[in-house]
């Protein structure tokens, strides 16, 4: 491997692991706040009822996750250029 | 996925222009995990804010929806930045 090789494959292994990670996070909320949300009283079974309220859930929190992101950002710069004036 | 392994004798490799920029990724690659990481965890406070008492109806979010996440963000960053003061005041006196 020569130099930008090397360099490739480690920006390919770090984003790798870098969206693994955030994946992985997004992955332990869905079920924490999902479970939370739609099955407030565990059956013998998930019913299809909580079925189709854990995908919309699902959805629902990355769009929240989402928005919160962008919110985040802006609030970010925001800052950011006040405290470069 | 990718299972290319970066030895040191690869990394020995490396010239001075590419040490730089990879330098300059690593950091930016620092920031941005450290803003996705505050992002995970406001969504966790903010979901149990906004959603606590609703049921789901749908996968999307609507306006009120929309309007209370980026109402509980501003106000989450302006609790930190409070506290932030009253810590670094509290540490002077």
């Amino acid at each position: 491997m020569d130099s930008a090789s090397v360099k490739q494959a480690i920006i390919r292994q770090v984003q790798t692991e870098s969206n693994v990670a955030n994946s992985r996070e997004l992955f332990e909320a869905f079920n924490e706040h999902c479970f939370e949300k739609c099955v407030p009283k565990p059956g013998s079974s998930l019913s299809s009822g909580e079925s189709s309220c854990v995908t919309m859930c699902m959805d629902k929190y990355l769009a929240a996750w989402n928005k919160v992101n962008a919110s985040l950002l802006q609030r970010m710069q925001q800052e950011n250029k006040a405290a470069g004036n | 996925m990718d299972t290319t392994t970066i030895d040191t004798a690869d990394l020995a490799r490396l010239n001075e222009s590419d040490k730089a920029e990879l330098r300059t990724f690593i950091e930016m690659e620092n920031q941005r995990t450290k803003h996705q990481r505050m992002a995970h965890g406001m969504t966790d406070i903010c979901w149990k804010k906004c959603f606590s008492s609703a049921t789901i109806r749908s996968g999307s979010l609507d306006g009120g929806e929309a309007t209370c996440l980026a109402n509980c963000v501003d106000r989450f960053y302006d609790l930190r930045l409070l506290t932030l003061k009253h810590l670094q005041n509290s540490r002077t006196q």
